[in-house]
């Protein structure tokens, strides 16, 4: 008894957990995971017709499900494990160590693939679920929570990512081609990339940089769901004639979460809860408003009707938060803002001329990913580059105790440069003069597109052969979710009547002595019942 | 007895039930309906594509009454449903052969 008072004052946590980082990690994930769902699921099946609303939501709560089981059981430690599967990032006595370093074998294919993907493995046992993380995602300070807190908050990107390319091919695609996409993509582009990027892989130790993904999450689904939605065929032309939202409410709750959840998405991806946390979450605000803004404002002046839509400032929204997470936490309220401006302009451009143009007139990408998140995307990972404020410290230097936390540390010294330590910092072009972090950034953009891009095109290919054709037939897509699921997103209770038994109601009642008796026996279904019944009308 | 429809502009409903209850209607049933005669309908703009939508909406009133107070009926009706633009709908009315009151069985005109 009195250990467990003295537990309940006390928790020991071991030394190298942090509980306002562990707490936020986990928050951020959450708001992250909410995202996916309810935010695109809502958001998603809301500006498509009312007949594909279920199938939209399956498909994203099934691939949700499907990328985490994956991530647990092998995807995380392709993207954020050590070590690499070639001789590249290893754990030495406990630390993350790179060889860009004393690796003679840096500048060739060799050390490239060397640094390629983790080596896969599960995370799921009793150790892996409640040891120190350690992953080369940060190799500044050391990780203040437990694997799984790591592998939760990378797993809700993992997840969202091709959820968010399911706008490009939803309206055609069969179910079961869908979840073989999913695992495949997440197992083959996503872990692929994410390890090449954040995972210390070739492009990290490079100096390529995507604070939260625009490049592995936002442009990588652009153009996967592009290729995808090329390599399935359009939908019914009617369908594209008709292509009406069912439901702007819900499209306002959907985007409504979308843009809050990013608070977690890019204020989590400092893995600390401070002061850099709390600029990504204000820039990623900051230029999400001015998206917001600036595509109505364009409606406005720039299209026939010359009338701002609600529709448009949810595209622009969308812009502004995919062109800051490539930058969040590196640019100030300034960067932020013209970074929303840029990408939001270049996107509207797009959306409403590019989209005139081969290849993108003869793309059936249903919802438009490729532009609201591929091109921006692209743009925001490239204003890196740009607009990376070398005074916004990610990480500060001080004395560091042996939990790795900083102690007893004044402001100046947090941000001061010391023989010791070197506040990290990103720099760009504007500030440099130095076209450095730009080339980077732009050598790391044609990677992932093209990876993105014959990957999923041999995914797809691949997909096609297995479930024989990854697009329902036209009779199918005529009608939509009842055909597919059998149910309809606003089912008409008093027009439906209960045949045969199944799903707990009846049963459920029946059993605890509720409701009219034994239920009606199920109409007939046997052969004879069947055939005495027709011969009975001869 | 007749049974009177009218097609009216939505904002006008409460203008006309008004005037029907003075007229001596006792029920009468509504639907919302979507259509088109003279007005042409408008266009909507989605995610950047433009839609033409030819139907409008409007509200179906749907009275029965006894012959008396057919024609005060329909006055009442033009008289509170007009606009004078474009669009504000129609009103005609058809020979009822027989009405039931569900509740009671009574028939005719003790039903209305």
């Amino acid at each position: 008894m009195h250990e467990l008072l003295g537990a309940a004052v006390q928790v020991p946590y071991p030394s190298w957990l942090n509980t306002g980082d562990n707490t936020w990690q986990l928050v951020a994930a959450t708001l992250v995971g909410l995202m996916s769902i309810p935010g695109l699921a809502v958001l998603y099946a809301s500006i498509v017709q009312k007949k594909w609303s279920v199938n939209v939501l399956a498909m994203v709560f099934a691939g949700f499900s499907l990328t985490l089981i994956a991530w647990v059981l092998w995807t995380y430690k392709m993207g954020f494990g050590v070590p690499s599967l070639g001789h590249g990032v290893k754990l030495v006595n406990g630390v993350v160590t790179q060889t860009q370093f004393n690796d003679p074998h840096v500048g060739t294919w060799k050390h490239f693939f060397d640094n390629f993907v983790g080596k896969p493995g599960q995370i799921v046992n009793a150790t892996s679920e409640q040891s120190q993380a350690a992953s080369a995602a940060n190799t500044v300070i050391p990780f203040h929570f437990p694997t799984t807190t790591l592998a939760y908050f990378q797993f809700v990107f993992a997840a969202i990512t091709p959820l968010l390319f399911l706008g490009s091919v939803l309206g055609r695609i069969k179910f079961s081609a869908w979840c073989l996409l999913v695992v495949g993509w997440s197992t083959f582009v996503y872990a692929i990339d994410a390890f090449l990027l954040w995972g210390g892989g070739y492009f990290a130790q490079e100096g390529a940089l995507d604070f939260s993904g625009g490049y592995v999450i936002h442009m990588s689904a652009g153009v996967s769901g592009f290729v995808a939605a090329w390599v399935l065929g359009p939908r019914l032309l009617r369908d594209r004639q008709h292509a009406i939202p069912n439901n702007l409410v819900m499209a306002a709750v959907g985007a409504g979460i979308l843009w809050l959840g990013w608070n977690g998405f890019n204020g989590g991806d400092p893995y600390y809860s401070g002061a850099d946390a709390a600029a990504a979450v204000v820039n990623t605000n900051l230029a999400t408003a001015v998206g917001v803004v600036v595509w109505m404002l364009l409606d406005a002046v720039g299209t026939r009707g010359k009338k701002p839509t609600f529709l448009g400032g949810v595209n622009g929204m969308i812009c502004g938060l995919v062109a800051i997470t490539p930058s969040a936490g590196w640019v100030n309220g300034w960067g932020a803002m013209l970074v929303g401006l840029i990408a939001t302009v270049i996107v509207w451009v797009a959306w409403n001329y590019l989209s005139k143009v081969r290849p993108f007139s003869k793309v059936d990408d249903a919802l438009g990913v490729v532009y609201t998140h591929g091109i921006a995307g692209l743009a925001g990972g490239l204003m890196v580059g740009l607009f990376a404020d070398p005074n916004m410290i990610q990480y500060g230097c001080g004395n560091l105790g042996v939990n790795g936390q900083v102690v007893n540390t004044s402001n100046a010294a947090y941000l001061a440069t010391t023989k010791s330590c070197t506040p990290f910092s990103v720099s760009g072009l504007m500030y440099t003069g130095s076209f450095h972090q730009l080339w980077e950034q732009f050598r790391a953009a044609v990677w992932v597109i093209l990876w993105s891009a014959v990957v999923t095109f041999i995914l797809m290919k691949i997909i096609g052969l297995i479930v024989r054709g990854a697009r329902y037939k036209e009779e199918i897509l005529e009608v939509g979710d009842l055909a597919i699921h059998d149910e309809e997103a606003f089912p008409d209770e008093p027009l439906a009547e209960r045949v045969g038994g199944g799903g707990p109601g009846a049963g459920a009642f029946a059993l605890a002595g509720i409701g009219s008796g034994a239920p009606e026996p199920p109409p007939s279904r046997s052969p004879d019942g069947g055939s005495s019944g027709a011969g009975g009308a001869q | 007895m007749k049974l009177i429809v009218a097609v009216i502009k939505p904002f006008k409903l409460n203008e006309v039930k008004e005037a029907l209850t003075t007229a001596g209607v006792q029920g009468m049933t509504l639907t919302e309906a979507q259509g088109f005669g003279r007005q042409r309908g408008h266009s909507e703009v989605y995610r950047g594509a433009e839609y033409t939508v030819d139907f409008v909406p409007k509200l179906r009133v749907e009275v029965l009454v006894d012959d008396s107070i057919v024609g005060e009926v329909v006055d009442a009706v033009i008289r509170t449903a007009a606009t004078g633009k474009i669009g504000d709908g129609k009103v005609w009315v058809l020979p009822v052969e027989e009405v039931a009151r569900i509740r009671t069985g009574e028939r005719g005109r003790d039903a209305l």
